[in-house]
């Protein structure tokens, strides 16, 4: 929801980041607000997902300008684990199997080292497992899952929910969910969309990367933005997904379509 | 009605070698293709693929053991019969005999009789508007103009049989759904045998659901009492984000000829969970070609053939990765009986570019008895090197340790083995997604003693 | 593969150090005279020659190996020292005569030996290049009818012993390092459990080469006799020269009836440098006789040294109900190469067999599982479970499977699953999100990759091979 002077969490200038030399991102700016969802939209390859793994910090994205800063602080400079442990949470689009290691397990350590990071007191496995059945609920997941190894012969969607759960647990400032709606059936989408719904909250945000209009049906987004080439080319309310399921992303991305338009 | 073979069609043959001559033989039963209901357009492209397929046909010739894809696999018996293609009128209580329609699918089923469409015989009323679920001939526009980017479009190699098919085209079961449609009433393709001769059919189905959308079929087979031969395929395209659950029944007479190929195409983020009951047929073959032409897409594949006699059943599978994190779990079940052979032939290809592809591949046999046979070859060509595939093949006996334990608590050996065997193919019988199907099947089986 | 990666896989070898002691050693190469010349040393009877001699005479006819996945130089075999022995008095009445030197390179490697320092409830057998030089708790296991001494002693003292199963495992012309040894040996343990008796404590031997231009042939015999049970572990190390010192072993067990005998092995032999020089070239034989009805024999081993592991613990499974275990971690890094894995013989009615092979790929080395399971015509009912894992850390290392199963039986239930898996950074990056550091998340992935393998080591070891391992990959990923 849009809460008038509300804190800007996450603050992004003219960000530019290639990959292997390549440049992806081509200036983009964002800014969000406390308690605001953001959806960001955009064909195949037009930098969504490279955008969600700079605010991530993953090693193979080099950031070449611009600046990201979150709650204030110069996000460029911290580790991957440091902009965890501060509250930045990102649902990967392909979760990846750690065969050997249990969900549990891994749960617990990504949760206990949150605490330390806040200076709160680390749970024991018994204390934690109390708090995870809790949050299983929100996923409608089976405590079966959490003796299994972390992703490991999971469905796509059981592997999307796990990432929810994680999100439910480490209770995020700003959670980024690259397209989290991808390869999940309508039951598994429900699941996931009302999770997210349920996790927001006035002090946090969401930004949503989505390929598809679908996801928007069940979580509202205040603000819709369409990425091409590298930048965020248009911004709209909900009804610009609509539009752009209606008349596909060449009615915003080319620019004959978009002189039409305007 | 029996179609006569015209004498100058067989000397267009250039078949020489008895393999030749009768594949020959088997395309010159094919019926003329009805064209009344099509567009002169589609008329035209659908004649056309029939006549290539044709000419394709004159350099291949019906497959021996010494084709290492059929090695397991003689057809030397299905050379003996000699079939002919034959309409056969089914009346509606002959059709209730067979006892084959679901009651879930009442109103949302396809009947084809040796091959044939049978409009009375099928309702689609249960079904929403906006699917189209029909034969070939009735599509209407814009499917119609797109059918050529789809039917007899899969990539892979077209073998013999599915060139025949093609061929031999004239009726075609289609289930189209259009962008983000969720259908939730089951679709049933029931295809039928029937007649007093041995009768030659090539059922054919094209499915294509698009981006977002979601649908359930059924594709079932069923035979009367001669011995019929049945040369199937069904090509399934799933397109972005979307998902199939396609479930293939083969019950045929266990005199019966099967051959079926099912061809799937998955785009981007698209699932498809299939699966497979083999049952019946004297011999039977299925090739099951999965492609995954995008990233993350995700494929269920559960299949069981259950054989006794003389039967052979043969699988062969192949699922083919092009894009990252794909993943596949595959599990493939076999009962054997009697003398009966099973075959099964798994191969998965993980090219350079599939990185994080997972794929899992188990093969579970089980032989009833000392003289039932199984050869089975799980095929992995890996050549991208941040992957997780696993295979595993078990051949294995009833196990004497739980006979035993089932017998000391009262239940005497015959039921013991009994719900083992049940207990083996429930694994895979749970997976079909209609309740009534499913307990037909477990009724087929052996039904637990409650 | 990053620069985290990198570090975390490079950690020095601590046990590199040479010790300075005199040794006796005889001139290198070898021959009928110098089998002779070790014999007599050794003041052996008459029939230990005779196998020696027996043994020479098929190796000179074998040639090496060449199936394997490795590639080396060719070795030299006449310009290696077979024979090297600290100076010492002839007869030890007791550990105080002991060169006070080697009780310190013991101590040095963490195998104290004197009254005070000893593990409390191992007894160790400790063995510097050729020669066994203290054994404890010799008399606290005698009191339980328990020999537990080196193999040159039994030769001595349990004659008849040796001549009944010396060779009766491992036939003195079964492979090429095999003939080698059984000509060549010079020292090693011998165990003998008595019937119907528990070892009362984890029998332990200790391997340390010393001497860079000799090679090591130890010969190992452990016999369990009916209703008996025994639990043995061997570790091995030696100093880092940039020469390659040949380890040719030989292993053999003997279960009778009921019996148990249980064998780890934690085996960090130096690995040469990061660039592939030096290093020890582990050619070993192993195996064990399932005699006796319902025995078992169950092989764990923890690979992480060696340039070259060539080893494969065998299980012959003779007698009815009869059961083999193998479980392996195989950890290689830089230019190591390892073809390991392990040969299930099922012989004997309702036999089973376990395996189960962990293989860790780091650096740029090559690590092969290699396995046969054989299902003999007479083996009703034997079960079989394969399970084999690879797991690749970066992008450098290569990781074969090369399961064999022969199935003469129809009764026979063998199962084979494989998988294979990595430590990237795409890895690492999802515990980062998480908020858990790279180094944390290697040891997560290892110990839970590993698990199966360390729970079937005797308790201490387990802590021991998983600080073993945290240690040989430290700084790789990060």
């Amino acid at each position: 929801m849009i809460v008038e002077n509300s804190e800007v969490i996450l603050s992004v200038k003219d960000l530019t980041a290639s990959v292997e030399g390549t440049p992806i991102l081509k200036g983009v700016s964002l800014d969000v607000k406390a308690g605001e969802i953001h959806a960001i939209m955009g064909p195949n390859g037009s930098g969504k997902s490279t955008f969600s793994k700079v605010l991530a910090g993953h090693p193979s994205y080099e950031v070449t300008g611009g600046e990201i800063r979150f709650k204030g602080e110069n996000l460029l400079e911290l580790e991957p684990e440091e902009r965890a442990r501060t509250g930045v949470f990102l649902a990967f689009q392909y979760p990846l199997e750690i065969p050997g290691v249990s969900n549990l397990d891994f749960l617990r350590v990504a949760y206990n080292s949150r605490q330390k990071h806040k200076g709160l007191e680390e749970l024991d496995a018994f204390d934690f497992d109390e708090l995870v059945q809790e949050k299983l609920d929100i996923v409608k997941m089976n405590a079966s899952f959490l003796n299994r190894s972390v992703n490991e012969g999971f469905s796509g969607g059981e592997k999307k929910r796990n990432e929810i759960l994680q999100m439910a647990l480490l209770e995020p400032t700003l959670a980024i969910l690259d397209e989290t709606d991808s390869g999940l059936d309508i039951d598994a989408l429900k699941i996931v969309a009302n999770g997210v719904t349920q996790l927001t909250t006035p002090e946090n945000a969401v930004i949503l990367i989505t390929h598809y209009q679908r996801l928007l049906n069940y979580i509202q987004p205040d603000y819709v933005h369409v990425m091409e080439g590298g930048r965020i080319v248009t911004t709209g309310g909900k009804e610009l997904a609509l539009e752009l399921e209606e008349r596909g992303y060449e009615w915003v991305t080319e620019p004959e379509a978009t002189e039409a338009r305007v | 009605m029996t179609i006569q073979v015209s004498p100058g069609q067989l000397a267009k043959s250039k078949a020489t070698t008895q393999r030749e001559v009768y594949l020959a033989a088997l395309l010159n039963q094919r019926s003329e293709f009805d064209r009344q209901n099509l567009s002169a357009d589609l008329g035209d492209w659908l004649q056309d693929l029939r006549d290539r397929a044709s000419v394709r046909l004159q350099d291949l010739a019906i497959p021996s053991p010494k084709d290492e894809e059929w090695r397991f696999t003689d057809l030397s018996s299905l050379l003996q019969v000699s079939f002919q293609a034959a309409t056969a009128a089914l009346s509606a209580e002959a059709l209730a005999g067979f006892n084959a329609v679901l009651p879930e699918t009442a109103e949302s089923c396809l009947v084809f009789v040796n091959g044939r469409y049978m409009p009375s015989l099928s309702s689609t009323a249960g079904l929403p508007q906006s699917v189209t679920v029909g034969n070939v001939g009735q599509l209407e526009e814009p499917y119609a103009a797109r059918l050529r980017h789809y039917l007899a479009q899969q990539p892979g190699s077209e073998e013999v049989f599915t060139t025949l098919n093609t061929a031999s085209m004239t009726d075609a079961a289609v289930i189209w759904v259009p962008k983000n449609q969720v259908v939730e009433t089951p679709i049933q393709l029931l295809f039928i045998s029937a007649g007093e001769t041995a009768t030659l059919s090539h059922p054919r189905c094209l499915v294509v659901a698009e981006p977002n959308s979601q649908v359930t079929f059924i594709e079932d087979y069923v035979t009367g009492d001669r011995g019929y031969f049945t040369n199937a395929v069904t090509e399934i395209w799933i397109e972005e984000n979307a998902q199939v659950n396609h479930t293939r029944v083969q019950r045929d007479r266990s005199n019966a000829f099967h051959i079926g190929k099912t061809a799937v195409s998955q785009a981007r983020h698209a699932r498809y969970i299939g699966t497979t009951i083999s049952m019946g047929g004297k011999v039977s073959r299925h090739n099951l070609e999965i492609f995954q032409l995008g990233e993350q897409t995700e494929t269920t594949l559960n299949s069981l053939t259950m054989i006794a006699g003389e039967q052979l059943s043969d699988t062969h599978s192949t699922i083919a990765y092009s894009s990252p994190y794909g993943t596949s779990r595959q599990l493939h079940k076999c009962i054997v009986d009697d003398q009966a052979h099973a075959v099964f032939n798994g191969k998965v290809v993980v090219p350079q570019a599939a990185q994080l592809t997972d794929a899992g591949q188990l093969n579970r046999n089980l032989l009833i008895s000392p003289k039932a046979r199984v050869d089975a070859k799980p095929q992995l060509e890996i050549v991208a090197d941040n992957v997780k595939c696993t295979h595993g093949a078990t051949v294995g006996q009833l196990d004497a340790d739980e006979v035993f334990y089932l017998q000391s608590r009262g239940i005497d050996a015959d039921s013991a083995r009994k719900l083992l065997i049940y207990a083996f193919a429930f694994e895979i019988i749970e997976q079909v997604p209609i309740a009534s199907l499913q307990q037909a099947l477990s009724q087929s089986i052996s039904p637990p003693t409650s | 593969m990053t620069a985290s990666v990198r570090t975390l896989v490079n950690q020095p070898y601590k046990y590199g150090f040479i010790t300075d002691i005199e040794s006796e050693a005889i001139p290198r190469g070898l021959s009928e005279d110098v089998i002779r010349l070790i014999s007599a040393k050794k003041n052996e009877p008459e029939f230990m020659l005779e196998f020696r001699l027996r043994a020479y005479r098929h190796w000179l006819k074998m040639t090496e190996p060449t199936w394997q996945r490795a590639t080396y130089p060719a070795i030299d075999y006449q310009n290696i020292v077979y024979y090297s022995a600290p100076k010492q008095q002839e007869k030890l009445g007791s550990l105080d005569e002991v060169d006070p030197t080697l009780l310190d390179t013991f101590e040095k490697l963490g195998i104290p030996l004197s009254e005070q320092k000893r593990l409390t409830n191992v007894a160790v057998d400790a063995i510097f290049d050729s020669v066994s030089v203290a054994t404890t708790f010799k008399e606290k296991l005698a009191e339980e009818g328990v020999i537990f001494c080196s193999i040159s002693e039994a030769v001595q003292k349990y004659p008849d012993l040796i001549q009944k199963y010396l060779g009766s495992v491992v036939p003195v012309g079964d492979n090429f390092y095999a003939a080698l040894n059984s000509a060549v040996f010079s020292d090693g343990s011998f165990v003998y459990i008595p019937k119907n008796t528990r070892c009362p404590m984890e029998l332990s031997t200790y391997f340390r080469i010393n001497n860079g231009d000799s090679g090591q042939f130890e010969r190992t015999l452990i016999v369990a006799e009916e209703g008996s049970s025994v639990s043995y572990l061997e570790g091995c190390t030696a100093p880092m020269f940039d020469t390659n010192q040949l380890h040719a072993a030989v292993v053999e067990l003997v279960a009778l009836d009921n019996a148990e005998i249980k064998y780890s092995t934690v085996q960090n032999w130096f690995a040469g440098d990061e660039n592939g020089k030096g290093g020890i070239y582990n050619f070993v034989t192993k195996r064990g006789l399932c005699q006796g009805v319902n025995s078992k024999i169950s092989w764990t081993q923890v690979e992480t040294g060696s340039a070259i592991t060539w080893k494969y613990p065998s299980c012959v499974l003779v007698g009815d109900n009869s059961v083999g275990e193998f479980y392996s971690v195989a950890l290689t890094n830089n230019r190591q190469q390892a073809d390991t894995g392990t040969k299930m013989v099922h012989v004997g009615k309702n036999t089973r067999s376990t395996i189960v092979s962990k293989g860790i790929s780091a650096g740029r080395s090559e690590n092969s599982y290699r396995g046969l399971v054989k299902i003999g015509p007479k083996a009703d009912g034997a079960r079989n479970y394969s399970q084999c894992d690879s797991m690749l850390i970066g992008d450098t290392a290569g990781a074969n499977t090369f399961p064999y199963i022969q199935v003469q039986n129809n009764s026979a239930k063998v199962e084979h699953e494989a998988s294979t898996s990595k430590i990237g950074e795409d890895q690492l990056f999802y515990f980062a999100q998480r908020g858990i550091s790279a180094e944390d998340a290697v040891s997560m992935m290892i110990s839970g990759f590993c698990r199966d393998v360390f729970n079937q080591l005797p308790m201490e070891f387990a802590v021991e091979a998983d600080r073993l391992l945290s240690l040989k990959l430290e700084g790789s990923v990060g």
